[in-house]
């Protein structure tokens, strides 16, 4: 959060409707996305109620389990989940790309990936359970499942796993990726209802955003988008239909079962493809593509360990993963949070509002200039830029700038009063200006050019030194054992 | 015909967000006259779609003996006052597996009425076992026919009683040739929460849990028995009949037994 | 001071406090509108009911039931899978397996009887370690209330323990922290009823620990796991927060005489008092809206609706006031950004940044 933020939060009040804290999307929205609405048990960790799953907005496919305590129907749920999400996901395992890299060996890359796009935080968070829950199953044994359930388990799995990392669209929250891009007037709290969020993005006509959300707070008009059901809900229609079930397991129960959980359903169903279509209709950020072409190597490296046939996910990370994982999650986060800011002006802001950056007009320019005698005379051209934002860096700071890639300065000299449209900073360009006399053509600005700088960089930081897993001291539990999924694993109790 | 389903799913549906706005705004009364329509609608709805189709007859398979004689069986393995739970568990494990928690919930209170109107008509009566205030204890039932020390409970006795029923199951499956699936669940529960009895995820093996429960219960046996007397004697001393049975407060009700 | 509590409440019985109310005093501890409803034993949820503003909260029935039976699973067979958590967690010996449910007195009793069994125990001739159903008392703003854990005490070498029993699941050794938070913020307030106990029979306080048993079913089934959880934070907090409520008059300083929240219930108990009136006696104790108070306090869609009428920047949250350096409202944050409003003394930094921000934000979406 950011004055920035701050103040398009205190104008949504003003104006009745949310706000853009962005110029571009900053995530992917692949063609055919997968939505799905999972529903669980209240008061049970990963019970599956239902779940209304698919890619066309027309014809979304509903799974119920009419008695959720029951394990049988449970899995039964999970091998019918398994039938929409394993083709879908595996739809995309056949075109692939060779991807040259230097130093290194090409590999190939799937050309496309799944995206499956989920309500909330919590929908996110109730895969990776159905995952965990189902991952370990055994497939023959005391309590068998069908092939497709440990599969589907160690998918949900991947894709539970891979939404924490920052930048990732694999698998997204719906209010997280609407939240990334506008600042309604309310709280952060209540941005996790999706139903209010997209009512203050995106009013009915005749109403304000605030009016809409507050009506979208009755869960009678907008069902809360899961997986955690209105308890008004739960004990007025769905016990007495659970209870009928149980009185009579008859396929018109069953189907009065379907009927109530539809009606919590099909709403957030229909919220979540108007999420879709608000993101779309956002012009893309340049660097969307390179995060998308990141998940798509890492979906395929996946794909490539099913097929060697690699025991499920371990239950817990060892030390030494454990600490990898989270440098890999830190390193993420700090060049997503660049990676934004170089693809958007409104996101560089915040970061001139610290003084991490500053944009300005060039007032001056030497292209020509340069350092040194002799064979290390070098061409290093100099600008002046005015700019009334606060910089805070000092001369010596290398700079970069969004205007042009590889392109770097170093700050020379600031002088002048902040504020008052009058602090000049002069700049010595180091890189990205070619190697002959005078600079490539284009790679210095000109006088009277609109420029940004920072001191954010999106440079490749080395990873922590940490030991390979399998020198991991014994002060840390010595080197992790393979993970193998053991009987306990299977046969967990579910009840 | 589909037209009277669309109205009546329209109308269900509506009466159901009245429903809940009522109950959200704690209107009991309209709530409940409310449900009441709910019903009606949906038994409609129910007779409308189902026109046609025979209703299948419910088919639930009638237990062999009255659910009094099939707790006495479960009650006559365990050889301990017992909750709800075990005694269903038992039956689950050994034998019909027809009884359900919620059968046995006016068991005692019946039982109690049986005594009081004919005492010591029947051979034996499901009854309390009693506290050291010489109350019904909540939830467990005994067998008329014990001893009074077994049918009392002494602080140590909750523990003593379930160590005594991990045995007898046990035993009783030492006697089977093929004990059934359940049976051996059964054990396992209750073995893991005795020490020594069972290794990590391995089957009980009863003999073993036989031995890991005798030796607990030589440490507690000595001052459970001499408590279990003294609670024994004093309702013997104070108590009628029916109070020994029953327990010492008039209305005892079997709280907590679903 | 009482008499003019009781004139706040009107002439119906105080609200009793239960240990989820009396854990959620601690949540928003600067709210003087909360502190002294709850002081006063208002019934705040059906004050906001009556005022239009029904809190959105609501149990399933699917959680109550499971809730019910995983106590059920921990406590039968005298406390089998407790014991077995408790021989592995605290070492406790084996001879130690003494139950005593105190619940098997009329409820009448349950009190005294727990009192008694306390009192034995804490002299060491108790005969039993656990004590199901006890019956607790906490007096708050000079209220008796009573507090029914569904948790069991028990004491081993000589120190007595709470016992949290919770349905949410613990996954591969992590549980949601919220909900922990919660058990723990509960636990507390048993922990200082026992204490309170102890200390008014003449024994240590200290014999309470400050360390209870939270006790979760593990993974996906219903087997039970524990862990011990510290709960000094919470019981300093909640400390602190109960002192404030003996210190109404403070609050009460300053406020009308005939103030009154009472809303006049019929022979029907049917409240007969106008809303606007109630709202308008309301208005007289200012309230400090947190969004928190949207999982915490019964009156949290008034305060809001209150909070949104006056354009007061509390509606956006913490990190939001933070941000706009504590203005408090949504106009004259706006008035500062846009420069149409001169800061005043002290504002000068925060007008210069929002005023920087407005300018950034005008320039990238022009």
């Amino acid at each position: 959060m950011s004055a920035l933020t701050a103040l398009a939060r205190l104008r949504a009040i003003r104006d009745g409707v949310a706000q853009p804290i962005t110029t571009v999307r900053h995530c992917h929205v692949a063609p055919q996305p997968m939505v799905f609405v999972p529903l669980a048990l209240s008061g049970e960790a990963a019970a599956p109620l239902a779940a209304m799953i698919g890619t066309d907005p027309g014809h979304p496919r509903l799974l119920v389990v009419p008695q959720p305590r029951n394990r049988d129907l449970r899995f039964a749920f999970t091998a019918e989940l398994a039938e929409v999400v394993l083709p879908y996901v595996e739809g995309f395992r056949k075109d692939t790309e060779t991807v040259e890299r230097r130093g290194g060996e090409p590999y190939e890359r799937c050309l496309e990936a799944p995206q499956i796009l989920v309500p909330n935080r919590q929908g996110a968070a109730f895969v990776g359970l159905l995952g965990r829950s189902t991952r370990f199953r055994r497939i023959d044994g005391p309590y068998p499942v069908h092939p497709s359930v440990p599969l589907l388990g160690r998918w949900l799995t991947y894709f539970a796993d891979r939404s924490q990392q920052p930048g990732s669209c694999l698998l997204m929250a719906a209010t997280e990726a609407l939240g990334l891009h506008w600042a309604t007037g309310q709280s952060g709290l209540e941005d996790a209802n999706l139903a209010t969020l997209v009512s203050w993005i995106d009013p009915p006509a005749g109403m304000t955003g605030a009016q809409a959300a507050l009506e979208a707070e009755d869960p009678l008009l907008w069902p809360p988008a899961g997986p955690v059901t209105d308890p008004g809900f739960d004990n007025e229609v769905l016990a007495p239909a659970v209870h009928a079930y149980e009185e009579a397991p008859t396929e018109h129960s069953v189907e009065r079962i379907a009927q109530a959980l539809r009606t919590q359903l099909d709403p957030t169903w229909r919220l979540m493809w108007r999420a879709v279509e608000l993101l779309r209709a956002l012009p893309e950020g340049t660097r969307v593509r390179e995060r998308w072409e990141t998940d798509r190597g890492s979906f395929t490296r996946f794909t490539e360990r099913l097929a060697e046939g690699g025991p499920p996910q371990a239950r817990r990370d060892g030390a030494v993963g454990a600490a990898a994982r989270l440098a890999g999650l830190e390193r993420a986060r700090a060049s997503y949070d660049v990676q934004r800011a170089y693809d958007d002006p409104l996101v560089m802001a915040e970061y001139r509002l610290t003084g991490e950056a500053f944009a300005g007009t060039v007032t001056a320019a030497d292209p020509e200039h340069t350092e040194g005698e002799g064979r290390s005379r070098k061409l290093r051209p100099l600008v002046t830029v005015t700019t009334a934002d606060p910089v805070r860096q000092a001369p010596g700071t290398v700079v970069g700038s969004p205007d042009r890639r590889g392109h770097a300065a170093e700050i020379v000299e600031i002088s002048g009063d902040e504020g008052v449209e009058a602090v000049e900073v002069v700049l010595k360009i180091v890189k990205g200006m070619g190697r002959g006399k005078s600079p490539t053509p284009g790679s210095v600005p000109e006088i009277g050019e609109r420029v940004t700088y920072t001191s954010l960089t999106d440079d490749f930081q080395s990873s922590a030194a940490l030991p390979d897993p399998e020198l991991t001291p014994w002060t840390h539990g010595g080197p992790p054992q393979e993970y193998v999924p053991s009987d306990e694993d299977a046969q967990e109790e579910w009840s | 015909m589909s037209e009277s389903l669309d109205a009546l799913e329209l109308r269900i549906a509506e009466l159901r967000a009245q429903v809940r706005r009522a109950v959200k705004a704690r209107d009991n009364t309209l709530a409940r006259s409310l449900r009441g329509d709910l019903r009606r609608a949906e038994q409609a709805w129910d007779r409308a779609v189902g026109a046609g189709e025979p209703e299948s007859p419910q088919e639930r398979e009638a237990p062999l003996l009255p659910v009094r004689e099939q707790v006495h069986q479960a009650l006559a393995l365990l050889g301990v006052p017992s909750a709800v739970r075990m005694i269903v568990a038992v039956n689950d494990a050994f034998f019909s597996g027809a009884l359900r928690g919620p059968q046995l919930t006016s068991l005692r209170r019946d039982e109690e009425r049986s005594f009081r109107g004919d005492p010591y008509a029947r051979p034996y009566y499901l009854c309390a076992a009693l506290t050291d205030r010489l109350s019904p204890a909540r939830g467990l039932l005994a067998d008329s026919t014990w001893e009074p020390e077994r049918r009392v409970l002494g602080p140590l006795s909750p523990r003593v009683d379930f160590l005594v029923s991990a045995m007898r199951v046990a035993d009783r499956l030492v006697r089977m040739t093929d004990p059934p699936q359940g049976a051996r669940r059964l054990l396992r529960r209750m073995a893991q929460n005795i020490p020594g009895a069972v290794e990590g995820l391995a089957p009980a093996d009863p003999e073993t849990t036989i031995r890991a429960a005798r030796a607990e219960l030589e440490v507690h046996h000595a001052a459970d028995v001499a408590q279990r007397a003294e609670v024994a004697a004093r309702a013997g001393r104070q108590l009628s009949d029916a109070e020994r049975l029953f327990g010492a407060v008039a209305l005892s009700t079997l709280r907590g037994a679903s | 001071m009482n008499g003019r509590l009781d004139r706040l409440r009107g002439p119906v019985p105080s609200r009793p406090h239960d240990a989820r109310a009396i854990a959620a005093l601690a949540a928003n501890p600067g709210c003087a509108r909360r502190a002294l409803l709850d002081a006063a034993g208002v019934d705040k949820d059906r004050t906001a009911r009556h005022l239009g503003f029904p809190a959105p909260f609501g149990q399933s029935q699917f959680a109550i039931t499971r809730g019910n039976s995983f106590e059920t699973v921990v406590k039968e067979n005298g406390c089998a899978e407790l014991l077995r958590l408790l021989r592995e967690l605290l070492k406790l010996p084996v001879a130690e397996v003494g139950y005593q449910d105190v619940e098997s007195v009329g409820a009448h009793l349950r009190h005294s009887h727990t009192r008694a069994l306390v009192d034995r125990a804490a002299r060491e001739d108790g005969p039993a370690v656990f004590y199901d159903h006890p019956l607790l008392s906490l007096r708050i703003a000079g209220h008796v209330c009573y507090l029914e854990p569904d948790v069991v005490a028990f004491q081993v070498e000589g120190r007595f323990h709470i016992v949290e029993i919770k349905s949410f699941s613990v996954i591969d050794g992590q549980a949601e922290p919220r909900k922990v938070a919660a058990a723990a913020r509960q636990a507390a307030v048993y922990v200082l009823a026992l204490r309170a106990l102890l200390a008014d029979l003449g024994h240590a306080e200290e014999r309470v620990s400050h360390e209870v048993v939270l006790v979760c079913p593990e993974n996906f089934a219903n087997q039970p796991t524990a862990a011990l959880v510290d709960v000094r934070r919470q019981l300093a907090v909640l400390r602190r927060q109960l002192t404030r409520l003996t210190r109404v008059d403070t609050l009460l300083d300053g406020l009308p005489e005939g103030l009154t929240f009472d809303l006049a219930p019929g022979q029907d108990g049917v409240p007969t008092r106008p809303a606007g009136e109630v709202a308008e006696a309301l208005s007289r104790v200012p309230a400090r809206y947190a969004p928190d108070c949207l999982s915490t306090c019964d009156m949290c869609m008034f305060c809001r609706d209150e909070a949104r009428e006056s354009g007061a920047t509390d509606l956006l949250g913490r990190q939001v006031r933070d941000e706009l350096g504590g203005v408090s409202s949504v106009a004259e944050a706006l008035g500062l950004a846009e420069g149409t409003l001169e800061p005043a003394e002290g504002q000068e930094e925060i007008a210069r940044l929002l005023r920087l921000a407005e300018r950034l934000r005008e320039e990238c979406l022009r």
